[in-house]
């Protein structure tokens, strides 16, 4: 593996979170987790897009069980 | 689904920048689909990042909805294993779990080499955070081949004195580079009579190769800077192809105000940083104060590391271990960034 390449592994699994700690208000994860909306509230009613520029409503999303996850592609 | 959002870490990997346009953005998200060669499918955040916001601005979250639209489990930071715990429990047990290696996903990662690798004196920016700098856009306008990364130490922030940083980085999507030949790129700002700075206009040293694509930066000192008065920036460079080359001139607003979707762009905060500095950051995370790292004191990105650095494998990652671990971290630093 070229060493660029690791030392991108290593930033994404070990200093980087570092650097997020740092540089992020402190928040604790058991406060996000209670900070609304949380479990049994609603999922924000708005407009987003899929990736070809199509609307998506957040509310489209109902009738089946869905994941979303906020991540870090870079 | 995934959701596409305002980077984290623009300049980490494949030095991919902050976009300035939805179209920049649904690009990024559909490159990631090709490269990534996911099913998933994603969503893409528009630029008033307001699904990021509405759902706590944390960078790595995660939410399973029911099928009425009701959020039934929330996390701060994804994790697959609680996930599928989760959806075992919420839909019932599946016949076959699907492993990763099952799909037969590309392996990658998303470096971008530069067009040309040489040497052009980098700034540290460590302890900096990004400041809010709005994009002139006009309607039918060149693209912004290059894009102003501005950020700032937090007495600049708070007090309006200071550090100032200004990176100029080259959008990798629009494939353009720099044309050394040609004038180097030029900044100017307008100032007010009660701003006061060390610099107010600037021009990147000539580079000896013929062309490369590593950012121009500029440190400007900021004695000065009332909290209601944004700067404007007007930068003029040449995009360069290889047939090509285009005189661009473009605007910006830089105001003195923390861009909290700006995230953190720490790729380039590395440069000519100690491996004192790198301990000291990879200890950020100590809990009890002791100089050591537990299991339980990395997060949930870090922990499936934690063995592979656990060098005498006893548990815990004690000075000697976590200063190997900064010392060839800042060793790969200097070297290939």
């Amino acid at each position: 593996m070229k060493c660029s390449a690791m030392f991108g592994i290593l930033l994404a699994v070990i200093v980087l979170p570092a650097i997020t700690w740092a540089q992020e208000p402190k928040r604790s994860e058991a406060e996000f987790v209670t900070d609304h909306p949380t479990v049994g509230d609603p999922l924000p009613d708005l407009v987003v897009y899929d990736p070809n520029g199509q609307e998506v409503k957040t509310s489209d999303l109902r009738g089946h069980y869905t994941v979303l996850t906020f991540g870090c592609l870079t | 689904m995934f959701v596409y959002k305002s980077l984290a870490h623009p300049e980490l990997v494949g030095n991919y920048v902050q976009p300035f346009t939805l179209d920049e953005r649904l690009t990024h998200a559909r490159q990631a689909v090709k490269k990534l060669g996911a099913t998933i499918p994603w969503i893409v955040d528009p630029m008033d990042n307001r699904l990021k916001h509405a759902l706590g601005d944390r960078a790595n979250s995660e939410y399973i909805i029911d099928p009425t639209g009701t959020i039934v489990r929330k996390r701060a930071w994804s994790d697959p294993v609680a996930v599928r715990r989760d959806l075992e429990d919420l839909v019932g047990q599946v016949a076959k779990v699907t492993k990763p290696e099952d799909l037969g996903l590309p392996v990658v990662l998303t470096t971008a080499e530069p067009a040309t690798n040489v040497e052009v004196a980098r700034v540290s920016r460590l302890g900096m955070f990004p400041l809010i700098a709005q994009p002139k856009i006009a309607q039918g306008g060149m693209p912004f081949y290059v894009k102003l990364r501005c950020e700032a130490e937090l007495t600049v922030i708070d007090d309006g004195k200071g550090k100032l940083y200004l990176g100029f980085h080259l959008d990798p999507f629009y494939q353009v580079h720099w044309n050394n030949l040609s004038k180097p790129l030029r900044f100017e700002f307008e100032v007010p009579d009660e701003i006061r700075l060390s610099e107010t206009s600037g021009e990147a040293p000539r580079v000896k190769a013929e062309s490369d694509v590593n950012p121009r930066e500029f440190l400007i000192d900021v004695a000065q800077w009332p909290e209601d008065k944004p700067i404007r920036l007007t930068v003029t460079y040449f995009a360069c192809t290889e047939n090509d080359c285009r005189e661009v001139t473009q605007v910006y607003e830089v105001h003195r105000r923390r861009d909290a979707d700006g995230g953190a762009a720490p790729g380039a905060a590395f440069r000519g940083l100690t491996s004192e500095a790198m301990l000291k950051l990879l200890l950020s995370g100590d809990k009890n104060d002791d100089g050591q790292l537990t299991r339980s004191e990395l997060n949930s990105v870090q922990r499936p590391r934690f063995a592979d650095f656990d060098i005498n494998a006893d548990g815990i990652l004690d000075k000697n271990e976590l200063q190997k671990l900064a010392d060839r971290t800042n060793a790969q630093a200097l070297r290939d960034f």
